[in-house]
């Protein structure tokens, strides 16, 4: 009996550090949403091409930290680029032209990645190993992956510098202003130009510390692209608006793919880790379109 | 008409269009001596909210255009500069249809409104307070979500925001939009109170005529794009023809709504 529990433990915990990738995802697409309301489907060629950038770079043999930094900067070259060659001729248009021009933007990235970079899997060492903790196998006799914590405390850091930086700088404030009404906000002197800038550098740096945990456990490869957009689903779950959404949905769902995967997965012969997030999603819509944590839509009637 | 240097405002003759085609305003010239109110009347589409868009230049993410003219505030042209430069500049657009981010609070709101400017948390606080002292009727609702409060609430979190940035020159486009009287009423007595109190010049685009000829110093009345009258405040509400085709009172009576429909018929024939 206490082993049977043991191992539901052991897959609960493995799902939700699991899932806590996802969340890192995520938060480079609340990042933007928050600021353009706008899903940027290039978010997953983002995390694609920082991840491939930073690879390339250790290739020419600069040291890991030196990597690094080239490639923050490297990023925030994209979102100045982003902003000034697709976002502020776009400016008050509907969202949907912005939506479009974001899958544009992705194709564009990951061409630019490929032709520079290549096509071949990567490999992608942290020094993080992705296997068992020992210590902790030993005392609690559970087995937790290495990466998959360290992982986990990333995303921990990075949704506590962003929720203080959303919630108690001046910028922040403007972060939300701009969400809410990017014409109202640029009336009352907020530049929209830093706004933009700014939001989409901190989506390329969120992008690539995801892409360095994914490439660190699957490759560094243009799967990533597809793997980003499991984000949707946690996006959906826990609201496309909010940071802390975008941490519990990502637990969520890998909480529950596991889960299921493990207990009913072999009912299905197995295989539904791939669509159960999705289905989970669905429900949501359905019950909860504005996610768990999303801001209620709020409309004068 | 004063010397330039007792204008805060003065536009001669611009011609405004969208699109490099769409011709908004012909014609329109206008003044705004220092500390006064100055009414922009007319009916929808005459160009009123695009005269003020043309001042704090938010014309041009609507992809809009001043073709001919120019603007002169505070003593030097109005060409190239951005929205926020205008605020720092301190001339500031409250837009039509209040427009508050909805998901803030209140104070948030009203924070916003500072965002140009560089306060310690000491005088950013200050600041607010003293804002409540115009509207008070916020201070209670200051942690209500903006988006839950009543309309009236939110007219007055879009002016609250917009003296926050401490203008020079507000530019209020129809403050009395979708509003009951008494709020309306409300609203103005508080307009009026800043430009006393504060000293801030006013540019109000308004199409009730009333209210806003009552409380303005001077009025100008568009039509499709061009000044077709200006007057003091005072004299307008006495001229028989804004009597008749804006405040709907003929001599001396007022109009009935079938009246005035003969009455323009009756126009066009002639």
């Amino acid at each position: 009996m206490t082993e049977s529990i043991l191992f539901f433990f052991e897959v609960l915990v493995g799902g939700l550090l699991s899932g806590t990738m996802y969340s890192l995802v995520a938060l480079g697409f609340v990042l933007i949403y928050k600021a353009s309301a706008t899903f940027n489907f290039a978010q997953g060629a983002m995390v694609f091409f920082a991840v491939l950038s930073f690879v390339g770079f250790m290739e020419y043999g600069m040291p890991f930290a030196v990597a690094f930094v080239a490639t923050v900067f490297l990023m925030i070259l994209v979102g100045m680029l982003t902003e000034r060659l697709v976002l502020r001729p776009l400016m008050n248009q509907s969202e949907d032209t912005v939506l479009m021009a974001t899958i544009g933007l992705g194709f564009v990235l990951e061409g630019l990645a490929q032709a520079k970079w290549g096509v071949e899997v990567r490999k992608l060492s942290l020094g993080i190993g992705d296997f068992p903790i020992p210590w902790i196998a030993d005392n609690l006799k559970l087995f937790i992956s290495a990466l998959d914590l360290t992982a986990g405390l990333v995303a921990l850091v990075m949704i506590v510098l962003l929720t203080l930086l959303f919630k108690f700088t001046k910028i922040g404030l403007g972060l939300r202003a701009v969400a809410d009404d990017a014409g109202a906000a640029s009336s009352i002197g907020i530049p929209l130009k830093h706004i933009m800038l700014l939001v989409w550098s901190a989506a390329g740096v969120v992008a690539l510390v995801a892409g360095m945990m994914w490439g660190a456990r699957a490759g560094v490869q243009f799967a990533l692209i597809e793997l980003a957009l499991k984000a949707l689903p946690v996006l959906i779950i826990g609201g496309f608006s909010s940071i802390p959404g975008a941490i519990v949905g990502g637990l969520l769902v890998g909480a529950v793919e596991k889960v299921l995967e493990v207990y009913i997965g072999p009912y299905f012969k197995g295989g539904i880790e791939a669509w159960a997030p999705y289905m989970l999603s669905i429900l949501f819509l359905l019950y909860r379109p504005e996610g768990l944590f999303g801001e209620k839509i709020i409309r004068r009637v | 008409m004063g010397t330039s240097s007792s204008n805060i405002l003065e536009i001669k003759n611009i011609e405004v269009a969208y699109n490099k085609v769409i011709l908004a305003l012909h014609d329109v010239s206008l003044i705004v001596p220092k500390g006064k109110i100055v009414a922009l009347l007319g009916a929808n589409g005459a160009g009123k909210s695009t005269t003020l868009k043309s001042i704090s230049t938010m014309l041009a993410s609507e992809r809009g255009e001043v073709t001919k003219g120019s603007i002169n505030y505070d003593g030097f042209e109005i060409k190239k500069q951005t929205p926020s430069e205008m605020v720092k500049l301190g001339m500031v657009q409250v837009l039509e249809g209040r427009r508050c981010f909805g998901h803030l609070t209140v104070e948030e709101n009203i924070i916003a409104g500072a965002y140009s400017r560089k306060l310690s948390r000491g005088d950013l606080n200050a600041e607010v307070e003293k804002i409540y002292n115009y509207f008070k009727r916020l201070k209670e609702r200051r942690k209500s979500q903006a988006g839950f409060t009543s309309g009236g609430e939110q007219q007055m979190i879009a002016v609250a925001r917009a003296m926050m940035a401490k203008p020079k020159m507000l530019l209020l486009d129809e403050p009395s939009m979708g509003l009951a009287p008494q709020l309306v009423a409300e609203i103005f007595h508080i307009v009026k109170d800043l430009n006393e109190k504060e000293g801030v010049s006013i540019l109000l685009a308004e199409q009730n005529t009333n209210i806003a000829l009552r409380n303005a110093d001077y009025a100008y009345i568009i039509e499709t794009g061009n000044v077709m009258l200006e007057g003091s405040a005072k004299s307008l509400l006495n001229n028989e023809k804004v009597k008749e085709l804006y405040l709907g009172i003929s001599k001396g009576k007022r109009l009935n709504f079938k009246d005035a429909i003969r009455d323009s018929q009756r126009k066009k024939t002639n």
